[in-house]
């Protein structure tokens, strides 16, 4: 493992970050019951699906459709 | 057995796929797809089940157990991410990591952890990981769909609520032009 490698990805994680911030329904995402909006605030700050899911105590297909409602890009 | 025989897809990939009007093309470039168990287990939705389950009984798509081989190098491969200074896996993408390190199976991901740890951690080189870009790329190389380039990822951007980076996709955009 490179430093190079490290910083290449912290990069490339920090401009999916910011879109994801940037085009979320921040209006939507707050009018959520408190365990769905967390699950969504973690999804934004990570993009961490699987994670995000089990926060919201749904599947990932189910978090994925708020995911959507709430539109935060995934961004791969 | 050749790489490209044999895929195992992720969750995040096989749901997003599932939403692309294109969805099929994903069996006119591997044999089969293999879908892990716990993939299974996150798919509710009556559409993304169909697909699966009628995939499933053509053999496009093919049931992976995970044995405890898989998981306990899955495992190694969590902890090994925890200590990265970046984001880490978890293990529903690990068990397809692990799986196509240990079976040669190309893998098949819409997770960053997933790309990341595959480009850093040691116990992973030479893994095959390809996301969408990479796939719908291969699809339009193979001339398996004639439509303008650009308007087939935005179409999948599209059905799915994906993004592509930008300049990843302009890359693949200008290779594809290139060889077209």
């Amino acid at each position: 493992m490179e430093f190079r490698d490290i910083e290449k990805w912290r990069r490339l994680e920090e401009e999916a970050r910011e879109l994801r911030r940037r085009e979320a329904d921040w209006e939507f995402i707050n009018s959520q019951p408190p365990r769905i909006r967390a699950a969504l605030k973690l999804y934004v700050e990570t993009g961490d699906m699987y994670v995000a899911s089990r926060v919201a105590d749904v599947s990932v297909e189910e978090f994925n459709e708020l995911r959507r409602k709430a539109g935060i890009p995934n961004v791969c | 057995m050749s790489a490209e025989v044999f895929a195992i897809a992720d969750t995040c990939f096989l749901i997003d796929w599932a939403s692309w009007r294109r969805r099929n093309l994903l069996f006119s470039l591997f044999k089969t797809v293999f879908v892990p168990e716990s993939v299974l287990r996150e798919v509710r939705s009556e559409r993304t089940i169909e697909w699966i389950a009628t995939s499933l009984s053509s053999g496009s798509l093919s049931l992976f157990t995970e044995t405890p081989d898989v998981i306990a190098f899955a495992r190694s491969l969590v902890e090994k991410s925890k200590l990265l200074p970046i984001r880490g896996i978890d293990l529903p993408e690990a068990i397809c990591l692990a799986a196509g390190k240990m079976r040669n199976y190309i893998v098949i991901t819409e997770n960053r952890g997933a790309l990341m740890a595959a480009e850093i951690l040691e116990e992973l080189s030479g893994i095959n990981v390809w996301r969408s870009l990479k796939l719908i790329a291969e699809a339009l190389r193979r001339s398996l769909v004639k439509n303008d380039f650009r308007e087939v990822f935005a179409e999948y951007e599209v059905d799915t609520g994906h993004r592509f980076p930008k300049k990843d996709l302009e890359e693949v955009l200008h290779e594809l032009r290139g060889e077209a």
